[in-house]
């Protein structure tokens, strides 16, 4: 008995016919990483502002102006008064600069905000003349809002100086 | 015989057709790939993998700064949110309390002076990392607040104290023109 193999013209279309790849579980990895990745994406936004206190800084100093022991390093002051204490002593609001050698200068605040353009100048004015100077100091009063506190620090730090100190005018708890 | 069987095979009306049926077209969803491949990539490029601790809390108005600190690579971080009602200490997110009880409550400052320590000593003896404090607040929180929690992460050993914020380059140029007007 002869056999014969199966007849070519058969095979014709099955061969012709292009198959697809199959898309369906690649489609379900990105729908799975696409939404991950997204909410990601809304956590990358988020920036931070560093103090560090390792370098022989104990915590956050109280008092007014000083800036707590240690060698007596040429510190310039920021200090961002609020509104308790303008009330007080009868001044304006705003911030008052302390530098060794130099009048405490004194940015007065507009319309009640406070004028962080100028704080900028003058930051600007000591760097250019003391252009190794990496430390200030920011006194913050109690009622100074967090936010004003995280501006004064940004200017310090985008004018180059890199250590900011954090320095309060409170009682000590601890 | 042979005339009876043609006679059958000639007859028409028993031979079966099939109908051929035009093959489904399936879903093509090749350029709806394309464009998660885009959109994919595009994300890969953006998300950073190094603040991944960190969840913007949508309760929270953050600070805008033009600085952004990179956080250490070897850091074992604690997170604590000021919102203006409460505080939530710790990945584990406990509730603390109000940002009022800082000033009033002793034993609240204690207690959190004691978890900080824990926390510290867990990074510092299991993680060996250096310890990081994240401060995420709201912009209206007063400073008093935070000097309090800065100054019992300080006595708990914490050596890096970072604030949350919103980077914007341009806040200052903005901050002049509302000032201006």
């Amino acid at each position: 008995m002869r056999q014969y193999r199966p007849s070519a013209m058969r095979q014709q279309k099955s061969q012709t016919v292009p198959q697809e790849p199959n898309l369906v579980p690649i489609m379900n990895l990105f729908l799975t990483i696409i939404p991950m990745l997204l909410m990601m994406v809304v956590i990358s936004q988020i920036a931070l502002l560093a103090l560090n206190f390792s370098q022989g800084e104990s915590g956050v100093s109280y008092g007014q102006g000083g800036g707590g022991g240690g060698a007596k390093t040429e510190k310039v002051e920021i200090h961002i008064l609020g509104e308790q204490y303008a009330q007080e002593n009868n001044t304006t609001l705003g911030m008052e600069i302390r530098e060794p050698g130099f009048k405490p200068m004194t940015i007065s605040a507009i319309n009640g905000y406070y004028d962080y353009v100028t704080l900028n100048k003058t930051l600007q004015e000591i760097r250019s003349r003391k252009g190794t100077l990496s430390d200030i100091t920011v006194l913050v009063h109690p009622d100074v809002l967090y936010g004003d506190l995280m501006k004064t620090i940004d200017i310090c730090k985008v004018n180059g100086f890199t250590q900011v100190h954090y320095t309060a005018t409170k009682v000590e708890y601890y | 015989m042979q005339v009876l069987d043609k006679l059958k095979s000639s007859n028409k009306s028993e031979r079966r057709v099939r109908k051929k049926f035009e093959e489904a077209k399936g879903l093509s969803i090749t350029s709806l790939l394309d464009v998660l491949t885009i959109i994919l990539v595009f994300l890969v490029k953006n998300v950073s993998t190094e603040v991944i601790k960190i969840s913007a809390e949508p309760n929270i108005t953050y600070p805008h700064t033009i600085t952004n600190d990179k956080l250490l690579e070897k850091a074992g971080t604690t997170p604590i949110k000021i919102f203006p009602d409460r505080i939530v200490v710790g990945t584990e997110a406990l509730e603390y309390g109000s940002p009022a009880d800082l000033l009033t409550n002793a034993q609240k400052r204690n207690d959190l002076l004691t978890y900080l320590k824990m926390e510290a000593e867990d990074i510092i003896q299991h993680q060996k990392a250096e310890t990081c404090l994240l401060v995420q607040a709201d912009y209206s929180i007063p400073c008093e607040y935070i000097t309090e929690i800065v100054r019992a992460a300080t006595a708990a050993g914490y050596s890096y104290i970072y604030f949350a914020t919103l980077e914007d380059a341009d806040w200052l140029k903005k901050y002049s023109v509302s000032l201006a007007e």
